[in-house]
């Protein structure tokens, strides 16, 4: 289900190298459109960095110690011991940062301290990290159960 | 119940160990477990734990972790392109009368290299990939030596990742350390940044540098090398590399440009050689775009759990219990900064570096530098106790990483040892060498980068006496606020 979006999101490194090396000659030569680019990439960043967690949940890059054949990726033990870790933890997330974030996109809230536009797109990515945390979560459990 | 927080540090460590499971999934699964359970003894105020959206957007806010997804999309790029290996071989024929090219080209690679790759991990993935069928002639667990080392390297030269994150770290840590009212020192005068870090762990970066070749040179000397032979365009290739490298740590040393900065040129310049020199097809970019945004994702990810870990550890009360702990230790200024060492040291083969400087560094570091008085200093010492840590056999996570990925034979714990044992003794010894001489991490630092510290020391009562005549209704228990 997640897939198209994180075929999107993997190409947003790109505009995120340029921005930040254009900061430099932006700084020094042009001595405007510094701080906008900068902005501009904290926001390509902010997400590109809440979807890349669980990009790598379903690649299965997170690290990992070498410990109990149990809980290898993949397995219905490790399914439900992710489960039980993130998602009372992303339920939390999402419930106490609802006001916060809805209030932050209803006055397409501003960074604070460029006044440039895009900040509340920030708080939508925190939101959306502990979404696709508690949605893929979700999603292992019910497949190791279809499984079974 | 203030020592809880050591409780956590404890079960995060045996979950780590025995289940295998992702390491911020059982950060943040020991945090909330703790968590409930301090808000259900009445031990943690709730409203604490709602200050966790607020550090999350802090994180997606971070000026600093842009560079993340940007080092770690280096390091894979460099993985596929012919540059790191062109290098190598350029090394390794400059090289080949010392006997031992192949590992000292090594090394020199991952000296390159290593800053700009995110990761302990990235480093090991590429040295692995790229050197390991080189090294046929070494012994098995000399060569994992080798690596391991290698991968290791980029935690202490600059400008890696790791140093960037601990400069910001240092900085809060910094702050908070001269407000304690025992701080042993006289680096009050500006709080340090991450410019103070990096010029303070070139010496004892390049120091390690130069024993882990002299090293190498020992343990992988074959007597014959086969110097590999290279193209012209090869060649021009290596040396641009080794340029560009070089210009960019010296624009980052001398001010012109920001680290961060630097990396993205680099980083731009390697994508620019990719579309010209067409080495990457259609199907190798969609590859690596994706296995960027997964190694994103699980630092990033270290990075939440990490501060999710830290909040609930603070929750409870255990940084202020440390911290005064610290503060009535009867060993004695440097006693008690070995002693905090030593516990960075234990918690280093458990944690990754990002773990280490957002759980551990924030908590511990504060005291390490009142205690010695000097931030540079503390920051040079942790970085060594780090690169120590992952050097540690079995479970040091740079030796897991390089003998994960390697493919080399299984080998003996006893061997194993004996292969790094050299290699963790040159950092030992640089440790010792920076904690009993702190000049030696002040040989770079900037003009008025610590005027308190580099002003003539005046005799107590003249100092008295001046403060007398510059404040006539003197308050002696004023804090000392930095500037």
């Amino acid at each position: 289900m997640t897939t198209p979006l994180f075929r999107l999101v993997r190409w947003l490194v790109l505009p995120l190298t340029v921005l930040l090396f254009l900061q430099w000659p932006l700084r020094d030569a042009v001595q405007a459109g510094s701080r906008e680019a900068n902005d501009l990439a904290q926001i390509l960043f902010a997400l590109y960095a809440a979807c890349a967690i669980t990009a790598a949940s379903r690649a299965h890059q997170h690290l990992a110690a070498h410990g109990s054949r149990r809980f290898h990726p993949g397995s219905p033990a490790a399914a439900w011991a992710l489960a039980v870790c993130l998602v009372p933890w992303a339920g939390w997330l999402l419930w106490s940062a609802s006001p916060a974030v809805w209030q932050s996109a209803l006055a397409l809230e501003r960074f604070p301290d460029s006044n440039n536009p895009g900040y509340f797109l920030i708080k939508i990515a925190a939101w959306l990290m502990a979404a696709l945390v508690l949605i893929d979560a979700l999603a292992a459990l019910a497949t190791t159960r279809r499984a079974s | 119940m203030s020592s809880a927080g050591l409780w956590m540090l404890a079960t995060l460590a045996v979950l780590v160990i025995a289940t295998g499971l992702p390491a911020w999934a059982l950060l943040i699964g020991t945090s909330s477990l703790f968590g409930l359970a301090g808000v259900l003894t009445g031990q943690v105020d709730p409203a604490l734990l709602g200050a966790l959206p607020g550090r999350l957007v802090g994180l997606l806010e971070n000026d600093l972790l842009q560079a993340l997804p940007l080092y770690a999309f280096i390091g894979l790029l460099l993985q596929r392109l012919t540059m790191a290996r062109n290098l190598h071989a350029l090394l390794t024929r400059a090289a080949r009368r010392t006997g031992a090219a192949p590992a000292l080209a090594t090394l020199g690679v991952a000296a390159l290299v290593a800053p700009m790759n995110g990761s302990v991990a990235a480093s090991a993935s590429m040295l692995t990939r790229l050197v390991g069928p080189r090294l046929g002639g070494v012994a098995p667990a000399r060569a994992l030596a080798l690596m391991s080392a290698s991968a290791a390297l980029g935690v202490v030269v600059p400008p890696s990742l790791v140093l960037l994150l601990l400069g910001d770290a240092m900085l809060n840590a910094h702050t908070e350390a001269v407000r304690l009212p025992w701080f042993a020192g006289t680096d009050t005068a500006r709080i340090v940044n991450t410019q103070d870090i990096l010029r303070a762990a070139l010496v004892p970066a390049l120091l390690v540098l130069a024993g882990w070749a002299l090293v190498a040179w020992r343990q992988a000397r074959t007597g014959a090398d086969d110097a590999p032979t290279l193209s012209r365009g090869a060649r021009l290739e290596a040396l641009a590399v080794i340029a560009a490298v070089a210009l960019l740590v010296t624009a980052v040393f001398t001010g012109v440009v920001r680290a961060v900065e630097a990396a993205a040129t680099a980083g731009c310049l390697a994508v620019a050689w990719a579309l010209v020199s067409r080495e990457l097809k259609g199907h190798d970019w969609r590859e690596l775009l994706s296995d960027s945004l997964s190694l994103s994702g699980a630092l990033f990810a270290l990075l939440v759990g990490a501060t999710t870990f830290s909040l609930v550890f603070r929750a409870w009360g255990t940084d202020q219990w440390l911290g005064q702990l610290a503060a009535d230790s009867p060993l004695g200024h440097h006693a008690t900064a070995a002693l905090l060492l030593g516990f960075v040291g234990l918690c280093a083969p458990v944690l990754d570096a990002f773990e280490m400087i957002f759980v551990v560094v924030p908590i511990l570091a504060p005291p390490l530098i009142a205690h010695l008085g000097d931030a540079r200093q503390a920051a040079v010492l942790l970085l060594l106790v780090l690169q120590l840590g992952f050097l540690l056999p079995p479970l040091g996570y740079a030796v897991l990483m390089t003998r994960a990925l390697s493919g080399l034979a299984p080998m003996s714990l006893g061997s194993l040892v004996r292969g790094l044992a050299p290699y963790l003794a040159v950092p030992l010894l640089v440790l010792v060498a920076a904690f009993g001489w702190p000049a030696l991490v002040h040989l770079l630092d900037g003009p008025g980068a610590n005027a308190a510290a580099a002003a003539p020391a005046l005799p107590e009562d003249e100092v008295e006496r001046l403060m007398r005549e510059m404040a006539p209704a003197p308050d002696p228990v004023a804090p000392q606020q930095p500037q």
